[in-house]
C-alpha cells in the first residue's frame, strides 16, 4: 500500500513533468524557414565542394549554383557561353580557342583570366591531387606526362593573352565542348585555393549566381545570392539545402512548408498522384539515363549472346514499368535515351516467354543457377524479384545476391556476377557519354564497362564518332553501334527514369532539368 | 585510487588490441573505398593513382603501423571522401550526440523509476498491468516506428516541434523522446522486480515493524537499495547512446557520431570508422568506471579495490 503522502509526491512530481513538457513544446513551432530563400533537400552531404573533387550529383547540382566554366549547357542541350564570350575550333576539330569576357569576378572580386582557367584544370590533373575527375581533360595534349609528373604543365593549355586560353587537343574529339560543361571545368582562384589552413572543399570561392554562407556538415548549407552576376539576378534571395537521410522525413518536411521543392520518392508517388493538393504540383521531366539488366559477357553462360537474348525475350519490361514502377519512366528501345538519338531506335527483342524457354532448353541450361547481384535497396530487391520470377518460368534458377553499394561495385569491377541491375546517368548529352564508357573495350569494369562486352565493330564505330565533326557522319555510327549492341544484347535496357517533383504552390516559375549542371537557380521564384 | 589508475593503465593496450583487430575487420571488408572515391567512372591510372595517394597500395601491417603512428601524434587521419580532419568532425558531432543521450536520460530515468515504482508497488493491479504492457511495447517497438509516429504527431498533426534537424531545443526533444522510450521500458521492468524483491526481505518488514513511514521506506529503504541494477541500466544504456543512435539520428536527420560512423562504414572511409571506434571504446570504458565509481557510493559493500568483488 502506498501512503498517502508518497501519493501526492508522485502525483506532484508527474504534474510538474507534465506541465514542464507541455510549457517546452507549446513554446516550439515545426516551422524551420529562411524567408525569402527556396528550401531544398539533399539525402546525404555532399562530400566536397571543389570541383576538382565532385563525383556525386548532389554536390554537381550545388556547384553549378557558385561555379562557372568556359561553356554551358543551354536548354536544348546545346553549348552556349558562359565565361567564354566566343570561341573558334580549327578545322581538323583539335584546337579550341576561348575569348573570356571582361569583367567576370569571383566572389573575392578579383577578375576572372584566361590563366584562371589553366590553373583550374591543371589542378584536377595534378599527380598529387587525388581528383577523381582526371579523364574531364586526359584529351587534351600533353595531359599524360602531367599526371605521370614528367612535365610541369600541360602542353596543350596555353595563355595567349590574359583573356584568351587555347586548347589543343592529341586528336579530335567530337564532345570535347561537351566535357568543358561539367563540374571539373568549373573556375576556381588559385590565391584562395592555396591559402595556408585553407579548405577550399568546404569553404569554396566561385563566380556564381550564388556564394556560400554557411554548411553545417549533415545538417544544412546554405547559399546566399551574389547580386552582381553577370548572368542574371536569381529571383530568391538564397537557398537553403536541408540534408535529411529519411524519406518520410523529408516528405513531413514538405508538408510543413520547410521545404519548397521536392524530389518524389518512389514509396509516395502514389499518394501524392492520388493527392487532390499535391496532384496539380508535380513536376515530371523524363530523365536521361538508363537503367539496365547486365550480363557478364566475360564468361559462360552469358558470353552466349543467344542466351542474353533468351533473357531478354524472357521478361515483360512494358508490363514491370505500368504495374511495378507505376509508369514513372519511358520504356527504352535501346541504351541510349530517346532525347540523345538523332536516328530511329532498334528494335527491342520482344516479349516472348516460349522462344526464351525454347533457347534455354536448346542450350542444355534448363535448371540452370545463375547469380543475380544488386544493392541493398527496396525498390532494387523488388525489381530482382520480379525479373526472378520471369527467369523461372523460362527455366533459370536466379540466385539474389544482395550487397551494399561499396562491396556491389567491387564485386562488379571483378567480374564476380553473372547478371546485375544498375542504371547509369548522363554526364554531358551526347550518346558518346553512353556509347564510349558502357560499351568501349577499353573500359571494361571500374571505367563503366561493366558487362566485359567487347566487339571491336562497335569500338570502331565509337570511335568514328569521337573523331568526325561531321553530325550526319557521327549519327550513322552511333546509330549503326547501338543497333549492334542491341543484336548482342549485353544489357536489357529496361527504362528511362523521369524526374518526379513536387512543388509547393508558392514556387513560380521552375523547371527539373535532366542534367545538374543545367540549373544555375536563376529563374526559380517565390 | 589505485583501481581508477590501474583502470586507465589499462586503457591503452586495450585501444591498441581495439584498433589492431578494427584496422583489420575494415580491411578484410569487401568493398574497396577507391571505387566509391573515384565514381562511376575512371580510368584505371586514376583509380592506381588514388590507391598510392591514400596509401591502399602498400601491405595492411604497414598501413597499420603507419595509422598507430600517426594516433601517437594525437591524430586520427583525415576521411578519403571529405578530405576533413576526423578528429575535427567529431568534436563537432559528439557534443550533439552527448546532448541527445543527456536529454534521453534525463526523461528516461525518472520516468522510468517511477513508473517501475508504482508498477511494483501495485503489483497485479490495473496500474501494474497498464505500465507492463507499456513497457513491453517500449522494448518491442523499433525506434525507427515510434519515431515516425512522434513525428507525425507531434509536427504533422499539432505542428508544435520541427521533424528533423539539428539545433536547439525544439530539435533536440523528438529525438530524445524516441531515444528514451525504450530505456524508459528496460527500466520500468528492472525497477519493478528489484523493487517486488525487496518488499519481501526481512529489513523492510522489520522497518515497518519499527513503524517507519512508508514514504520514509519507499525513498530511503526501498529505492536506495534498488539503485545498484537501476545504475547499471542506465550505465549501459547512456554508453550505448554515446556512441549514437544511429536510426533516431537519421530519422531526425541530427547530426551525430552514429550517423557519422554508419556513413563512414558505408562508404569503406577507413580512418572515420576508426576514428568513431575509438572514441566509443573510449566513452565504454569511460561509463563502466563512472558506474563503478558510483557503485561504491550508492553500496558501500561494494568496494573499489578490485580484489575484493
Amino acid at each position: 500500500m502506498l501512503e498517502q503522502s508518497t501519493r501526492a509526491e508522485i502525483r506532484s512530481f508527474i504534474a510538474i513533468t507534465f506541465i514542464f513538457f507541455l510549457t517546452l513544446i507549446t513554446s516550439c513551432s515545426s516551422k524551420d524557414r529562411v524567408e525569402g530563400f527556396i528550401h531544398f533537400r539533399l539525402n546525404h552531404d555532399p562530400s566536397s565542394l571543389d570541383p576538382a573533387m565532385i563525383v556525386d550529383v548532389t554536390g554537381g547540382a550545388i556547384a553549378a549554383k557558385l561555379f562557372n566554366g568556359l561553356v554551358r549547357l543551354g536548354e536544348g542541350y546545346e553549348v552556349i557561353p558562359d565565361i567564354a564570350e566566343t570561341w573558334e575550333v580549327d578545322s581538323r576539330g583539335t584546337t579550341y580557342t576561348f575569348h573570356l569576357k571582361k569583367g567576370i569576378l569571383f566572389h573575392n572580386n578579383r577578375e576572372v583570366k584566361a590563366l584562371d582557367f589553366k590553373y583550374s584544370f591543371e589542378r584536377v590533373l595534378a599527380p598529387g591531387a587525388r581528383s577523381p575527375n582526371g579523364w574531364v581533360f586526359e584529351k587534351i595534349a600533353g595531359s599524360r606526362d602531367f599526371m605521370e609528373g614528367t612535365v610541369d604543365h600541360v602542353a596543350g593549355l596555353e595563355v595567349l593573352d590574359p583573356m584568351t586560353l587555347r586548347i589543343r587537343l592529341d586528336r579530335p574529339f567530337s564532345p570535347f565542348l561537351y566535357l568543358l560543361t561539367m563540374t571539373a571545368a568549373y573556375v576556381v582562384p588559385r590565391e584562395v585555393v592555396e591559402q595556408p589552413e585553407a579548405d577550399f572543399s568546404s569553404d569554396p570561392i566561385g563566380t556564381g549566381p550564388f556564394r556560400l554562407r554557411d554548411w553545417r556538415h549533415n545538417d544544412r548549407l546554405i547559399l546566399d545570392r551574389s547580386n552582381d552576376h553577370f548572368g542574371g539576378r536569381p529571383h530568391v534571395a538564397g537557398i537553403v539545402y536541408r540534408i535529411i537521410p529519411e524519406d518520410l522525413t523529408a516528405v513531413t518536411e514538405f508538408e510543413l512548408g520547410n521545404l519548397d521543392l521536392l524530389s518524389v520518392p518512389a514509396s509516395e508517388y502514389r499518394r501524392f498522384l492520388n493527392s487532390g493538393q499535391w496532384r496539380s504540383l508535380l513536376v515530371s521531366e523524363p530523365g536521361i539515363n538508363t537503367y539496365y539488366l547486365g550480363f557478364n559477357c566475360s564468361r559462360p553462360p552469358f558470353n552466349n549472346a543467344e542466351l542474353r537474348l533468351a533473357v531478354a525475350h524472357a521478361i515483360d519490361r512494358e508490363k514491370v514499368l505500368r504495374t511495378y514502377y507505376e509508369n514513372r519512366g519511358t520504356l527504352a528501345s535501346g541504351p541510349i535515351p530517346e532525347p540523345l538519338r538523332a536516328w530511329t531506335a532498334p528494335v527491342m527483342p520482344s516479349y516472348d516467354p516460349a522462344a526464351a524457354s525454347a533457347i534455354i532448353r536448346r542450350l542444355g541450361l534448363k535448371g540452370k543457377t545463375i547469380n543475380f547481384y544488386v544493392t541493398a535497396d527496396q525498390e532494387v530487391t523488388d525489381i530482382a524479384e520480379i525479373i526472378q520470377s520471369y527467369l523461372r518460368t523460362a527455366g533459370l534458377t536466379v540466385a539474389i545476391k544482395q550487397l551494399e553499394w561499396s562491396s556491389y561495385k567491387a564485386a562488379l569491377n571483378k567480374g564476380e556476377e553473372d547478371i546485375f541491375w544498375i542504371s547509369w546517368w548522363v554526364d554531358y548529352p551526347d550518346p558518346e557519354n553512353f556509347l564510349y564508357p558502357l560499351f568501349h573495350s577499353a573500359n571494361h569494369g571500374a571505367s563503366g564497362n561493366r558487362t566485359w562486352y567487347t566487339n571491336f565493330l562497335v569500338d570502331q564505330l565509337i570511335e568514328q564518332g569521337q573523331r568526325t565533326r561531321d553530325r550526319a557522319v557521327r549519327d550513322r555510327a552511333y546509330g549503326d553501334a547501338e543497333r549492334l549492341i542491341v543484336q548482342d544484347a549485353p544489357w536489357v535496357p529496361f527504362w528511362h527514369k523521369a524526374d518526379i517533383t513536387v512543388r509547393q504552390p508558392w514556387v513560380r516559375n521552375f523547371r527539373s532539368y535532366p542534367i545538374y549542371s543545367m540549373d544555375k537557380g536563376l529563374e526559380v521564384a517565390l | 585510487m589505485l583501481f581508477i589508475l590501474r583502470r586507465f593503465v589499462l586503457l591503452l593496450p586495450l585501444l591498441l588490441g581495439i584498433t589492431f583487430i578494427t584496422f583489420m575487420l575494415t580491411r578484410a571488408l569487401p568493398g574497396d573505398p577507391v571505387f566509391n572515391i573515384v565514381g562511376e567512372r575512371s580510368s584505371p591510372e586514376v583509380i592506381e593513382k588514388i590507391r598510392r595517394e591514400i596509401g591502399a597500395d602498400q601491405g595492411v601491417l604497414r598501413q597499420y603501423g603507419g595509422y598507430v603512428a600517426l594516433l601517437s601524434q594525437g591524430e586520427l587521419g583525415r576521411s578519403l571522401f571529405t578530405n576533413r580532419n576526423v578528429a575535427d568532425d567529431i568534436r563537432v558531432k559528439f557534443p550533439n550526440t552527448l546532448r541527445l543521450a543527456v536529454a534521453s536520460m534525463l526523461i528516461a530515468a525518472p520516468l522510468g523509476v517511477l513508473l517501475g515504482f508504482i508498477s511494483a508497488r501495485r503489483k497485479g493491479r490495473p496500474a501494474d498491468r497498464m505500465i507492463t504492457l507499456l513497457s513491453v511495447s517500449g522494448i518491442s517497438l523499433p525506434v525507427f516506428w515510434s519515431g515516425l509516429l512522434l513525428m507525425l504527431f507531434f509536427s504533422l498533426r499539432l505542428r508544435l516541434l520541427p521533424p528533423s534537424g539539428t539545433g536547439g531545443l525544439p530539435y533536440l526533444i523528438l529525438p530524445a523522446l524516441t531515444l528514451s522510450l525504450p530505456a524508459i521500458a528496460t527500466l520500468v521492468r528492472v525497477t519493478r522486480v528489484t523493487v517486488i524483491d525487496l518488499l519481501d526481505t526481512p529489513f523492510i518488514r522489520t522497518a515497518r515493524a519499527k513503524g517507519v513511514s512508508e514514504a520514509a521506506i519507499s525513498l530511503v529503504h526501498i529505492l536506495k537499495n534498488a539503485l545498484i541494477p537501476v545504475i547499471t541500466v542506465i550505465g549501459l544504456e547512456f554508453g550505448s547512446y554515446l556512441n549514437g543512435a544511429v536510426l533516431t539520428e537519421t530519422i531526425f536527420g541530427w547530426d551525430g557520431i552514429g550517423r557519422y560512423a554508419m556513413e563512414g562504414i558505408i562508404k569503406r572511409d577507413y580512418p572515420v570508422i576508426m576514428g568513431c571506434l575509438l572514441i566509443g571504446t573510449l566513452v565504454f570504458v569511460l561509463m563502466n568506471l563512472i558506474v563503478d565509481i558510483i557503485y561504491h557510493y550508492a553500496d558501500p559493500r561494494v568496494r573499489l579495490h578490485g580484489t575484493d568483488r
